[in-house]
């Protein structure tokens, strides 16, 4: 009987040690002889990591920090294709990726980026998809399955013979990263993937990593801003700020070292606990779930078939004293600012309004029939899944896109910023984008009158877009009033939660000076921080339209983490959870 | 709403064929405008590639080339009746200008401005068809066996066009979103930033192609050169049976349009007063350049 050899041990699937990198400007100024031996500008600072094959980790931290640099490092873009000074090195699955380029670990990583539009080099879905086994030499037989599956396994084999000049940010972003895995990587790294996802689609990926990590022994590498959405997914999240590794470890003891690190980093379930008291912090719905309902059985409570939400009940507990009956009066955002009275007419409005595009040759009914008024001062969401048709909307309230029936009206003008802020930005010094008293006066209105004589490729990512907005209003301002729709397009893609508080502190100053604000956008947390009501679109209809208090609890997808772990109507953020269930009692 | 000038599968004989055909064919246009300086036969090509995109469905794409075309022909004639000041028909005396001295515009000149934008607009035509007509991703696998190392470049040559569109149409409408009071974006800045843009874009998409293995060596028992016909593509190295009838019509306007400059059939002049040939070889070798431009019909069409 043959002897059985004891397996290889396997080669971690990330093996990173001593890594300092320098993208070429800062590489430059470096050795310039003012900055010599200065390591500023450094993206990557003495980064040590390993990452066994099957694990799945959580690159967590705030924007800029350094987790698109160190997932280019780790798939060999960095320094191949963006040159700079690297130190240290980077072993995938075994082979040197400082050495090999990124065409030789394409075999063994799949790396999906943050833009899905950079990332599209075919002209349909299906020859996309095929091009890494096509380039790899695969037979078509062999190349048509792995389509086929990747396809379903990512709910997009409809796709596969639209052109990709007809998808949607969301539907581009799935059809990449079927591309990234179509070779069945062992190692796959993925710069915020569902930043364009609505929450179905964003839900469903996670779950599809997990399976695929589960299934496959696929290694995750996953930087995400939005944690609550992956953290319980993760075995193991590594946080970064300013280059460097900051934590690494389990997610439970993430949340607590972000509870005292960078309170951007906590997700809302975390949030909620600690400010009931509560712990340990969970990292995820499920687990909040099952924490109450073991201090429930500790305390040997019953849930009341009648009453309150059992969670509900553990929460009075926990906050003194037991909730009675449900929570319903003024717990939306409604608490957190009234609009004014409405005496103007109505912001914007649209009677039967349907919107016909070219998806290929054949037209399409994107908006149908769409019914809508929106008041002088509401801070709204539109929300719903990829290709609804929230941004045909928008952009019909523009008057970019006729309507073939119906009206849309905007009597008080708007101001519309789409998803690419830097479309905007055409010169080279912000004044000159908004010259005169009028263009002082929008800069005023966004907070960037102090940068008059910047570049704005010098500016960061949420003053590049302050400044597209300040554009879009130029003009539009009169004395102190605003016209009268502000409206913005996906305005959270890539931002972190403290940038995201910003924007919603922008948007209310908007609806205090009177503006309607209509922001499309995927990010319920973000919606439920910002807006009075939300608008649900799904295929071109208004599905669901009410407060954001029941919109954002009432149902699976478009809730929010903390709605969904206390079932409370109207307690949709980790403060209102709280404080609701505070007010409530005696 | 789709550029024109983006590609649009469609099952005419130009899609149909294989990159290289199309390219012999259409480049042997843009040769022939590049070889002769007679007005006749530089628009017998624009002619031929205003046919050429009818008969292959780009309509639309040949309507916007010829207004762009004749804008750019008339800035050419602009700039050249001001900046030559040579020929004998002075057609009027503009007198001392700062920087260009004593400006005469003359017949010559103009002439000699609109046959160069005759030349560009014809150009700016056949890259049109190209655009519309010839599928990118078959440019970029066929590219692969000469390029396999420059990524960069394949990406350039297949995408920049269909990346700069879809720029151009974002930019666009962000030019219509902006305020009243924000400074107009203008042509030059626009185009400066759509360049910008474009490059850059580009060279993202050169990454993603690093990515995806376009410089490695293909495994040799792996390969199999095919393409799932069910998806809409093509085959990049399956020749077509239109191939024959691209290479064919490209070579013979190729050789008689060689031919022709030996036997004289460029006989134009613009200084120091125009002279046009018409002779019988022109005009026989303008009809041969005309008909060659209804290869992309189909012929049951």
């Amino acid at each position: 009987m043959p002897e059985l050899s004891t397996p290889p041990r396997a080669a971690p699937a990330l093996a990173i040690e001593r890594l300092s990198y320098f993208y070429p400007a800062a590489a430059r100024s470096r050795h310039s002889p003012r900055q010599e031996g200065v390591n500023a500008g450094c993206a990557l600072r003495d980064v040590s990591l390993t990452l066994a094959a099957g694990e799945f980790a959580l690159l967590a931290g705030r924007s800029a920090c350094g987790k698109t640099t160190l997932l280019r490092a780790a798939c060999g873009l960095v320094p191949h294709f963006h040159g700079g000074e690297i130190e240290g090195s980077v072993r995938v699955t075994g082979l040197d990726a400082i050495e090999s380029g990124p065409g030789e670990l394409a075999a063994a990583v799949g790396y999906v980026a943050q833009d899905p539009e950079t990332q599209i080099v075919s002209t349909t879905v299906a020859a996309e998809i095929e091009l890494p086994l096509e380039m790899r030499g695969d037979s078509q037989a062999s190349r048509a399955r792995a389509v086929e599956e990747v396809a379903l396994a990512l709910a997009i084999p409809q796709l596969l013979d639209r052109t990709v000049d007809t998808l949607s940010g969301g539907e581009l972003q799935r059809v990449a990263l079927a591309a990234a895995l179509v070779t069945r990587p062992k190692l796959v790294l993925l710069d915020e993937p569902t930043s364009q996802l609505d929450p179905v689609a964003g839900d469903e990926l996670i779950w599809l990593l997990r399976r695929l990590n589960e299934e496959w022994g696929v290694t995750i590498l996953l930087a995400e801003h939005r944690l609550e959405r992956c953290l319980a997914a993760a075995d193991r999240v590594i946080a970064m700020a300013s280059g460097s590794i900051a934590f690494d470890g389990s997610p439970r003891d993430f949340l607590a070292w972000a509870q005292q690190a960078d309170a951007a980093l906590e997700t809302p379930a975390a949030r909620l606990f600690s400010l009931v008291g509560i712990e340990p912090l969970p990292v995820g719905v499920r687990d909040a779930r099952n924490i109450l309902s073991s201090i429930d059985a500790q305390l040997g409570r019953v849930p009341d078939p009648g009453g309150c939400p059992p969670l509900a009940g553990f929460f009075a507990s926990a906050l003194g004293s037991r909730p009675r009956g449900r929570v319903g009066r003024k717990t939306n955002a409604a608490a957190r600012g009234t609009p004014p009275r409405v005496r103007h007419p109505p912001a914007a409005a649209t009677r039967d309004l349907w919107v016909e595009l070219r998806q290929g040759d054949e037209p399409h009914d994107v908006l149908k029939g769409i019914d809508l008024k929106v008041e002088r001062g509401e801070r709204i969401a539109l929300m719903g899944r990829n290709g609804a048709g929230k941004s045909t909307l928008l952009r019909t309230l523009a008057g970019l896109v006729e309507p073939v029936r119906g009206k849309a009206e905007v009597p008080g003008g708007m101001a519309l910023l789409t998803q690419n802020p830097s479309d905007y930005l055409v010169r080279e010094r912000v004044g000159d984008e908004l010259p005169g008293d009028a263009g002082l006066t929008a800069l005023r209105i966004v907070g960037l009158e102090q940068k008059v004589d910047a570049d704005p490729r010098d500016l960061s990512g949420g003053e590049r877009q302050r400044l597209a907005l300040a554009i879009a209003l130029a003009g539009r301002v009169e004395g102190d009033e605003l016209p009268g729709l502000v409206a913005l397009d996906e305005p959270t893609r890539g931002m972190d939660r403290a940038r995201g508080r910003d924007l919603v502190e922008l948007i209310e100053g908007f609806a205090v000076r009177g503006a309607a604000v209509l922001v499309a956008t995927h990010d319920v947390e973000f919606a439920a921080a910002f807006a009075q009501r939300v608008v649900l679109m799904g295929d071109g209809v208004v599905i669901a339209d009410g407060s954001a208090a029941e919109i954002l609890s009432g149902g699976w997808y478009f809730a929010t983490e903390v709605a969904r772990i206390l079932d409370l109507p109207g307690a949709i953020t980790p403060e209102l959870g709280a404080a609701v269930l505070g007010r409530e009692t005696p | 709403m789709r550029s024109p000038f983006a590609y649009t599968p469609r099952s005419g004989p130009l899609q149909a064929a294989s990159p290289g055909a199309a390219v012999a064919y259409l480049g042997a246009l843009v040769a022939v405008a590049f070889l002769y300086s007679n007005p006749l036969v530089l628009a017998a090509v624009g002619i031929a590639a205003a046919l050429a995109g009818y008969g292959a469905g780009a309509g639309a794409a040949v309507r916007i080339a010829l207004r762009m075309g004749a804008t750019l022909a008339l800035l050419i004639v602009a700039v050249n009746v001001l900046v030559v000041d040579r020929g004998v028909t002075v057609l009027f005396r503009v007198g001392e200008a700062p920087l260009l001295g004593r400006v005469d515009l003359t017949a010559e000149a103009m002439a000699e401005g609109a046959i160069l934008g005759l030349r560009a607009a014809v150009a700016m035509i056949a890259f049109a068809v190209y655009s519309a007509c010839v599928d990118p991703d078959r440019v970029l696998r066929g590219l692969r066996p000469i390029a396999r190392r420059s990524a960069l470049t394949a990406a350039l040559i297949s995408r920049l066009v269909p990346v700069a569109v879809a720029d151009a149409a974002r930019l666009r409408d962000a030019g219509r979103l902006r305020g009243p009071a924000a400074a107009p974006v203008g042509r030059t800045a626009l185009l400066r930033r759509l360049m910008a843009g474009s490059l850059d874009r580009a060279v993202d998409v050169a990454a993603t192609l690093e990515l995806r293995g376009y410089a490695v060596q293909p495994s040799p028992r792996r390969h199999v050169a095919a393409f799932p016909p069910r998806w809409g593509g093509q085959p990049c190295n399956k020749r077509s049976r239109y191939d024959r009838r691209f290479y064919l019509t490209g070579a013979l306007v190729l050789i008689a349009a060689i031919a022709g400059l030996a036997l004289g059939a460029d006989s134009f002049h613009a200084y120091p007063t125009i002279e046009v040939g018409l002779g019988s070889g022109t005009v026989a070798l303008s009809a041969l350049i005309v008909l060659s431009g209804l290869a992309p019909r189909r012929r049951d069409a």
